[in-house]
């Protein structure tokens, strides 16, 4: 069966709003268990490795090569993934207040893919497309707010 | 606290430069889940050095582990869901998406831990759905005109 580039992303957006978002949740589990801060280290390992695991196993048994390009991308985007994270414990840790922290932060993330998408990457979107960017823009900013 | 705003900002760029090098990836023929592994390799590699290099080891215990293995293959699988969207979608609308993915956690938050449902959450509630409603259908519209046009051309 052959499913549609339309099908197709409806679907890959479902999915990254039901995982993406809960991925986050298990820290809020510990939380709830009253588990010391520290246990955040050996939990991401463990997380890290579990997601490894998930999509490499399936590679493993499909024959299909981890490029060596691959390795180049992923580390940049290892990098940047855990540098957002330092630079946004830190402002927190700095004594700025996370409804300012989490807004900023986010928001600002969204604003400069959205440039990005917009000169650097020459993508066209429909006006009601860029309308539903500006309203999740507020969203997303009152619910880090929230 | 002054060095927390410019920390605000550079973690802003930081995780929007992320989905801007994944969409590079993309347009320089990277294979998704090879990007996927590697960047979970990289991320278990600093993790584990961080783990091992701490003062004061907290014991992992089997029912955090089992909860660090369903959450961490929900990253893994959103993140590929990321990967391969970028191939034919926006990258604006697929990381807006990640990012107002966040509203989920909440959701089961209110319903699990008995979390207070304030009127600011309700707004961002309905401005979330809102934002979903016009995105998938300027979606359907994009398509419909590519179709239109493409149809024209031939």
């Amino acid at each position: 069966m052959k499913i549609s580039n339309k099908t197709l992303w409806l679907l890959l957006m479902l999915i990254i709003l039901l995982t993406n978002g809960m991925s986050a949740f298990g820290l809020r589990v510990l939380s709830g268990w009253g588990l010391p801060p520290n246990i955040k280290f050996p939990y991401l390992t463990v997380w890290f490795t579990a997601g490894f695991a998930c999509i490499g196993i399936p590679m493993l048994l499909r024959r299909v090569k981890a490029a060596r390009n691959a390795a180049g991308w992923g580390a940049l985007t290892s990098i940047l993934s855990i540098g957002g994270q330092v630079a946004m414990a830190n402002a927190l840790n700095s004594g700025l207040p996370g409804n300012i922290v989490f807004p900023v932060t986010v928001g600002g993330s969204i604003l400069v893919v959205a440039i990005a998408g917009k000169f650097f990457f020459a993508e066209k979107m429909h006006p009601l497309s860029w309308a539903g960017v500006a309203i999740g823009f507020v969203a997303v900013i009152l619910l880090s707010v929230s | 606290m002054r060095a927390g705003l410019p920390m605000c900002i550079a973690g802003a760029i930081s995780f929007g430069l992320l989905a801007c090098v994944s969409k590079l990836a993309e347009r320089r023929r990277c294979n998704p889940s090879a990007l996927v592994v590697w960047l979970f390799a990289w991320a278990t590699m600093i993790m584990l050095v961080r783990s091992l290099t701490l003062s004061n080891r907290v014991p992992l215990t089997w029912p955090v582990s089992a909860i660090a293995v369903v959450f961490g293959i929900c990253a893994a699988v959103a993140y590929l869901a990321f990967q391969r969207s970028i191939e034919f979608g926006n990258i604006t609308v697929g990381w807006l998406v990640m990012n107002l993915s966040a509203g989920v956690p909440a959701l089961v938050s209110i319903w699990v831990y008995s979390e207070r449902l304030s009127a600011l959450k309700i707004v961002a509630f309905c401005l979330a759905l809102l934002s979903l409603f016009c995105l998938f259908q300027g979606n359907r519209l994009e398509a419909r005109e590519k179709t239109a046009s493409q149809k024209a051309d031939s």
